[in-house]
């Protein structure tokens, strides 16, 4: 029956070959430690014999396609019963053997399987990121609880080892949330789905749920002044980024005093350019007319160098934001074939948050042109110093294709 | 999530010359109704505020109302424009409920004081949580780098003509 269990958690979690054999080696040993066990062992293997082939063209096929695996571990589901009925049979031929024996490999064989799953949602979850591993976590799960309700089932006496058993699989639920917790909404919905069929049976993956991590609170209070908390931050990070000289300081306090010193300074600088403007005595009257058509535009050509050398000192500063995000995009848009869009959507957004700035203010470069009507010169006099000064600051021509990939994959999402 | 970063950046590349028609157009009429006669330091005053309250508000209206510190600027405006002393008077009693229900909601934070300075400096910032204060003050940060870089280089063509 612990041979039949096993087979059918790797098979349920969608574990590759490879880790499938580990887990089984791992039996294997856990296995050798009970050799006095070992004809009872034996009598069994003879009759599961007949299982690996199954098991293993399950495997097969949910190692082709997951989510045909899926399908699959939702047919196989209704085994547990299949399962119990298979023990009872177990366990009637053994009854020889003493119940205590019995029960303790039935213990330990459950432990061992109540483990595998965490390796096997960490394979997953690797492996198949998004939809998959909830599906996934919530298949495995469901499999624990089956695990522990059949164990009660079986024997209710031995609380230590129930213990043990719900230890590690919480210790694999731990591993399972610390991982998410790296990923997004989508897992941590998925996490949390858990978490809600544990208390209750309802599912509802499409919320966005937190979760309360090990020994934090849990009352509704102080989960959403988690939520603020995380909100503050992270946007504490954006102003990070926009606020130039922030991101060497640590510390909230800091970041607050940069942050009002940068929006003082930009006020004054208004203020100060206000006055001059004052100061500066523009003889209009005879061009008011052609302020529009020749001051405006040679202004603007004029600032262009100033902005593309600001520009450049805004991309220099995200071009360490570029990378990562050009590798994000890249990783992205190879994961998208397999992902459901969903999922790459969100790492795009949530990753590179600086790239809407750069690429606003590299684009305005282009759009800006449309709808002033440039004179085709002028266009060239401001070519010349864009160039020059992408050129000067070494601003690499790759990261905006990069970002351009990246946009058109979110518009294409 | 998506959605809303495509459209504040199509939107931030027009806010530029949104920005830039409105402001040239408020100093032109500056200039037309108020032409430079005297350097006196009054005379020199008067069209700084103004041309200070120009870019302001031609910044706001960039905006448009879409953000809270452009309304709390356009309402500014709004409020100087008709100078109901009424109207003054039951918006400052709001704004001091308001203040009154932030200190008691706000103070646990540990930044609690430089946030009220943040909340100071951005327009509108009186009446709003943490939060939302750090989420417009980005938007504003955003906004008050556009608009120098365009009043310095109208400055300087100016100064070159």
């Amino acid at each position: 029956m612990m041979d039949r269990t096993i087979p059918e958690m790797f098979h349920c979690t969608d574990l590759t070959v490879l880790e499938r054999q580990k887990a089984r080696l791992n039996w294997q040993q856990e296995h050798l430690q009970q050799q006095q066990q070992q004809s009872f062992f034996s009598e069994l293997s003879g009759v599961f014999s007949s299982v690996p082939s199954y098991q293993s063209g399950g495997g097969f096929i949910s190692g082709a396609d997951s989510e045909l695996g899926e399908v699959l571990a939702r047919a196989v589901k209704p085994d547990p019963g299949l399962e119990n009925g298979w023990s009872d049979m177990g366990f009637g031929p053994c009854g020889g053997y003493g119940s205590g024996s019995g029960f303790e490999l039935n213990y330990t064989l459950s432990g061992t399987s109540s483990c595998p799953p965490s390796v096997a949602a960490e394979a997953t979850v690797m492996e198949v990121k998004d939809k998959m591993s909830s599906a996934v976590g919530r298949e495995s799960f469901k499999k624990r609880k089956a695990d522990k309700a059949q164990c009660p089932k079986v024997v209710d006496k031995d609380n230590t080892k129930e213990k043990r058993i719900k230890g590690s699989a919480e210790e694999g639920d731990s591993k399972i949330t610390e991982q998410n917790n790296s990923l997004i909404n989508r897992e941590t919905s998925a996490d949390t789905s858990k978490d809600n069929s544990k208390a209750s049976e309802v599912q509802k993956p499409d919320y966005i749920h937190v979760r309360a991590r090990r020994g934090e609170a849990t009352d509704s209070h102080s989960i959403a002044e988690r939520v603020r908390r995380e909100k503050i931050s992270e946007r504490m990070k954006y102003l990070q980024e926009l606020v130039p000289g922030c991101n060497k300081i640590t510390g909230k306090a800091g970041m607050l005093d940069e942050i009002i010193n940068y929006v003082q300074s930009l006020q004054r600088q208004v203020e100060f350019l206000s006055m001059k403007l004052a100061a500066v005595n523009p003889r209009l009257e005879f061009n008011i007319d052609n302020f529009f058509s020749k001051d405006v535009f040679p202004a603007c050509a004029a600032t262009f160098p100033t902005i593309g050398m600001s520009l450049s000192a805004i991309t220099d500063s995200a071009y360490l934001q570029f990378n990562p995000a050009n590798q994000v995009v890249s990783c992205c848009g190879l994961d998208m074939s397999i992902n459901p869009p969903d999922m790459g959507l969100r790492r795009t957004v949530s990753v590179p948050v600086s790239i809407p700035e750069t690429i606003m203010d590299s684009s305005c470069f282009a759009q800006l042109q449309p709808p002033s009507t440039w004179d085709a010169d002028l266009q060239n006099l401001y070519n010349v110093p864009f160039e020059h000064g992408t050129s000067s600051s070494s601003f690499p021509f790759q990261p905006y294709t990069g970002t351009i990939e990246g946009s058109i994959l979110k518009v294409e999402m | 999530m998506n959605n809303p970063k495509l459209l504040s950046l199509n939107s931030t590349t027009s806010l530029i010359s949104r920005f830039t028609r409105g402001f040239i157009q408020a100093l032109i009429r500056i200039n037309k109704q108020r032409p430079v006669t005297s350097s006196s330091p009054r005379e020199m005053y008067i069209r700084h505020r103004r041309i200070k309250s120009a870019a302001d508000k031609s910044m706001a209206l960039a905006v448009r109302s879409r953000r809270n510190w452009s309304r709390a600027v356009l309402a500014r405006f709004r409020k100087k424009r008709r100078r109901h002393v009424l109207v003054r008077r039951i918006t400052t009693c709001a704004m001091k409920k308001r203040g009154l229900e932030n200190k008691k909601s706000g103070h646990k934070e540990a930044s609690h004081g430089q946030a009220n300075e943040l909340r100071r400096l951005v327009p509108g910032g009186e009446a709003m949580d943490l939060c939302s204060l750090l989420e417009e003050t980005a938007h504003y940060l955003k906004c008050l780098n556009t608009q120098v870089q365009v009043m310095r280089c109208v400055a300087d063509s100016y100064s070159t003509i």
